[in-house]
């Protein structure tokens, strides 16, 4: 009965950087032991928890060999009391939990990523990526909205991006440090995406239910297939390992099915 | 190997079986209903025949002994986790009914084979306990365990008939299990009945031969959409939910009562006295009450009691057996708790099947 | 020849002066509202043989039946033997000869809500405990009015009575079957006090807050929440309409027991005999304790009880009621012999 493993035993990590991203939200970098902690793969999340205070899934938004990112937004009291936290403080993690971005099946693919808001944190190491092997697709384009110049996200990321693919990024609402730049909803800008080799396109969206939907829909009027069309879906994932029931639509645990789905499979969940 | 004996040879049995074991079955708690003057039935520890409630369904269902309603999962001193552990708690016998017998089964299925890997907690409760069979002939007013296909279990140790003989109880051990109870039984009676066979008046007059029964019909019966797939209009179809919006009031009596809901939350806290020390915790969830699909942020996948609804019927009776497979059975076992208990008086097998009506009536169209 | 009747013992009797000569009506008691069918055809005869077909159903959920002649008093009385055996002898009331009518009516008919033979709310049986006061108090004269109602939801009104008894559980909390679902935070919320609050998942009680309507145990999903083993009362006094002074009760009593409860009902009969100001033609008891002041009142129905371990006895009472003019309780007369 020893034998059972507990797989619901965080191990503590180290943050070893803080990257302020917006009023609401900042990058947190630990220390990761491979030889002691299972690395996580593109789109994964952690559940990250602080004792005493709460659990929480989290996605992760990059990793080298020794480290993991992991974006937080203060919307609870876990996230809050993380806020608050300091390098050298520890956070406790467990996983990586949840599905991957099939990074591989997109060799010499013409890939489009269209995220929203902090679903861009979601997809933040498939773009790098493919920043740092940018041969392996044929064609690359991302589109990201926010809703204000101050929601911007991994903007030292971005900055490097936009030397090697188009990287296009539209606000909700200009301002006017914002002159002339992209204004209006991702959806607005899927028409200036490169379709002329649809068959070889694939796209991944990430963000809120709302403009999943939409901006799905706007790819397949312009005829991409909806199998080749790759989301990440967001729900009130708790266990993170198939068991608690929150995250359940229809027969499909987001948690351990998820939450990367094609949107033929996507779509046919309903909440 | 079956036997009809006294009660007082059943204390016996129950005396020596208390030595290795915590026995749990129905009991009627004088005054505990929620309506002043009114009883409730629960499990919890039994040591003589009288302590149980042999003639009545259960209000709440086994599932806590291994699935408790509150459970600490860690404790936290300071910068140290720990697990606590069971080791103190004896082996179990759970005294049930056909029906939550089957629904341990779908709980093993959730917490031990869905999802990356085993559930440790629910795993080592559900080490240390066995079953024994109360048989139930008749079933109860709201039960549909017949077409549910879980009016019958062979995965007891032993079973216990109080409808066999009119003074005696009737107990039949199961040969192919290899159980503690056998052995107690059989150092009690084997030797017993074949020695003094002309001692023991009692038993020479006993039909031995009897059978355990299961029900094979009951009052209610439920259709079962016979359907591949749902089809999507039905997700959605106001005909069919609309009327839940007003009439379920979101308590969860339905969840908690259910031997098969197995949902939880988890929750962290420090205690007053001591900030540097807390615990994180599991408790049961409910899909219809409040939150349970709120995500962090504000936004609730469902929001309103219909969707809730449809959620809890496609899980009792569409989406376990699309996910583990044809060979299942339905997750729901038909045990009738969320009909007998729901204060609104809303009947869960009447929705089951007017959604098999409506999809009939539907496909037609 | 012309009726010579003695107000004084007709009125003792159940029957009274009407507003048409000649004519009385008598009151019927139905301690705790609740009356068994077969009373009814007892009560149609006297109307129909004696009455004018008709009966009202009174506040205090009694039955009066008006337009009888004077001369058949002893007549009604007999027919009424079997409903005074039924309701009063046969609960243990002390009448000497039934035939002979209601031995008194300065008690009122202790009326009760419908309690928990048929509420979900109620927290007793309330006509159970009307019937266990009847014996108690009845025959009296003094004029006192008692209701007995299941919960704080008062549907008897015993707000407006001289002894409203108010039924409580005291809600046990057994912490491990709590999900934190905070049902029972809503409704006590909502609808009650506010004694209930989520704390660390669970639930917190503000106890001076708990009234005892059990709302949460009605609530609770899990039955986190339990009736306690004993039924506590809220008793509440002095509350009642009338010309001069209407007002609400106010607690005197809370989380006493029905022993206590009897108790102290019981012995206001000793305290009205001693204070009551025989000059009038009667002093409503609620008048005689706001003349003789709380604590002579307090010393009386307290002594020789023996309290329970959880009550809580008012230090003061402070009552929500209004005079129409300011100065109606003022000497009017300022050189009479005070």
């Amino acid at each position: 009965m020893n034998m059972i493993k507990n797989i619901y035993i965080p191990s503590p990590h180290i943050i070893i950087d803080i990257i302020k991203e917006t009023e609401i939200e900042s990058t947190y970098k630990f220390k990761i032991d491979k030889s002691t902690f299972k690395h996580p793969s593109y789109g994964q999340f952690y559940e990250v928890s602080l004792p005493m205070i709460g659990e929480a899934p989290i996605s992760v938004s990059n990793f080298e060999d020794d480290y993991v990112d992991l974006t937080i937004r203060k919307v609870g009291t876990l996230t809050n009391a993380i806020h608050c936290l300091k390098k050298g403080d520890v956070v406790y993690l467990r996983g990586p939990y949840g599905n991957s971005f099939p990074v591989d099946l997109l060799t010499d693919r013409h890939l489009v990523i269209a995220a929203g808001g902090c679903g861009l944190s979601p997809v933040r190491s498939v773009i790098n990526y493919f920043y740092k092997n940018i041969e392996k697709l044929s064609k690359f384009e991302v589109l990201m909205g926010f809703k204000t110049i101050n929601d911007l996200l991994f903007k030292y990321d971005i900055e490097k991006w936009e030397q090697k693919f188009k990287s296009l990024i539209t606000l909700d609402q200009s301002c006017e440090l914002w002159q002339g730049k992209p204004v209006g909803l991702i959806t607005d800008y899927v028409g200036q995406v490169d379709f002329s080799d649809k068959d070889n396109m694939s796209v991944i969206i990430v963000g809120p239910p709302i403009m999943i939907k939409f901006t799905a829909e706007k790819f397949i009027a312009s005829g991409i297939k909806k199998e080749n069309i790759i989301v990440s879906l967001e729900r009130n994932m708790s266990c993170g390992v198939g068991k608690c029931g929150h995250c359940k639509i229809d027969s499909t645990y987001i948690c351990c099915d998820g939450p990367i789905f094609t949107y033929d499979q996507a779509e046919r969940l309903i909440d | 190997m079956k036997k009809n004996i006294t009660k007082e040879e059943f204390n016996k049995i129950f005396n020596l079986l208390s030595e290795y074991y915590n026995v749990y079955a129905p009991v009627k708690k004088k005054g505990d209903g929620a309506f002043s003057n009114t009883d409730i039935i629960y499990y919890e520890k039994v040591t003589n025949y009288d302590d149980i409630e042999w003639n009545e369904k259960s209000t709440y269902s086994p599932k806590d002994i291994i699935f408790p309603i509150s459970q600490t999962i860690m404790n936290f001193t300071y910068d140290q986790v720990y697990v606590p552990d069971i080791k103190s708690i004896k082996p179990i016998y759970i005294l049930m009914r056909p029906c939550d017998i089957n629904g341990i089964k779908r709980l093993d299925e959730i917490f031990l084979r869905n999802g990356v890997e085993e559930d440790f907690y629910y795993k080592r409760l559900r080490e240390k306990v066995f079953f024994a069979l109360i048989e139930c002939v008749d079933g109860f007013e709201n039960c549909f365990c017949v077409s549910m296909n879980a009016n019958k279990s062979s995965d007891w140790d032993f079973a216990i008939s109080n409808n066999k003989h009119q003074s005696l109880i009737s107990i039949e051990i199961n040969e192919v299990k290899n159980s503690k109870i056998k052995n107690i039984f059989e150092s009690l009676f084997s030797t017993n009945t074949t020695n003094n066979n002309s001692n023991n008046s009692n038993n020479s007059n006993n039909n031995d031969n009897f059978e355990i029964f299961y029900p094979e019909k009951n009052f209610k019966k439920v259709t079962l959409p016979n359907v591949e797939e749902m089809p999507s209009f039905i997700y959605t179809d106001s005909k069919l939910w609309d009327e839940y919006k007003e009439r379920c009031i979101a308590c969860g009596r339905c969840n908690t009562t259910c031997v098969t809901c197995s949902c939880f939350s988890t929750n962290d806290l420090h205690y007053d006295d001591n900030p540097n020390v807390g615990e994180r915790r599991r408790v049961w969830a409910s899909c219809h009450i409040p939150k349970f699909s709120l995500m962090a942020g504000g936004h609730d996948m469902r929001k309103d009691n219909a969707s809730r609804m449809r959620f809890k019927t496609f899980h009792k009776i569409y989406d376990y057996k699309k996910r583990f497979g044809e060979e299942k059975n339905h997750m729901c076992v038909g045990c009738g708790r969320c009909d007998d208990n729901c204060p609104e008086y809303i009947s869960f097998s009447t929705i089951i099947n007017k959604l098999s009506a409506r999809l009939i009536s539907k496909e037609k169209i | 020849m012309s009726l010579d009747i003695n107000r004084k013992i007709i009125q003792k009797n159940a029957f009274r002066i009407t507003k048409k000569r000649n004519k009385t009506a008598i009151r019927i008691r139905v301690p705790g509202g609740h009356l068994q069918t077969k009373y009814f055809s007892i009560i149609a005869q006297i109307a129909e043989e004696y009455g004018n077909g008709s009966v009202h159903i009174t506040t205090r959920q009694g039955f009066e039946i008006p337009d009888i002649d004077f001369k058949f008093i002893t007549e009604v009385n007999k027919l009424l033997a079997p409903l005074i055996n039924g309701l009063e002898c046969s609960i243990g009331v002390s009448i000497d000869n039934p035939e002979d009518g209601y031995p008194a009516a300065g008690i009122r008919n202790i009326s009760a809500c419908i309690g928990n033979r048929v509420c979900p709310f109620a927290n007793l049986d309330t006509t159970n405990l009307a019937l266990k006061m009847e014996k108690e108090v009845y025959p009296n004269n003094f004029h006192v009015k008692i209701a007995i109602t299941g919960c704080p939801n008062d549907c008897i009104k015993a707000h407006l009575q001289d002894f409203g008894i108010i039924g409580m559980t005291e809600p046990q909390y057994i912490y491990n079957n709590c999900i934190g679902c905070e049902a029972c935070v809503k409704v006590c919320t909502k609808s009650v006090t506010g004694a209930l609050s989520l704390h660390n998942h669970k639930i917190k009680k503000d106890h001076r807050r708990c009234i005892g309507c059990g709302e949460c145990i009605l609530k609770c999903p899990t039955s986190a929440w339990v009736r306690s083993e004993k039924t506590f009362f809220r008793l509440i006094i002095l509350g009642r309409t009338g010309k001069k002074n209407p007002r609400l009760a106010t607690t005197f009593l809370n989380w006493a027991t029905e022993d206590v409860v009897i108790q102290v009902i019981k012995n206001i009969y000793a305290l009205i005999d001693k204070e009551i100001d025989k000059s009038l033609a009667k002093e409503h008891v609620g008048y005689i304790i706001d003349r003789i002041g709380f604590n002579v009142f307090k010393a009386a129905v307290l002594k020789n009880v023996t309290l329970n371990k959880e009550i809580k006895v008012a230090q003061t009472l402070v009552f929500m009621g209004y005079q129409y003019e300011k100065d109606v309780f003022m000497n009017l007369l300022p050189h009479s012999t005070f």
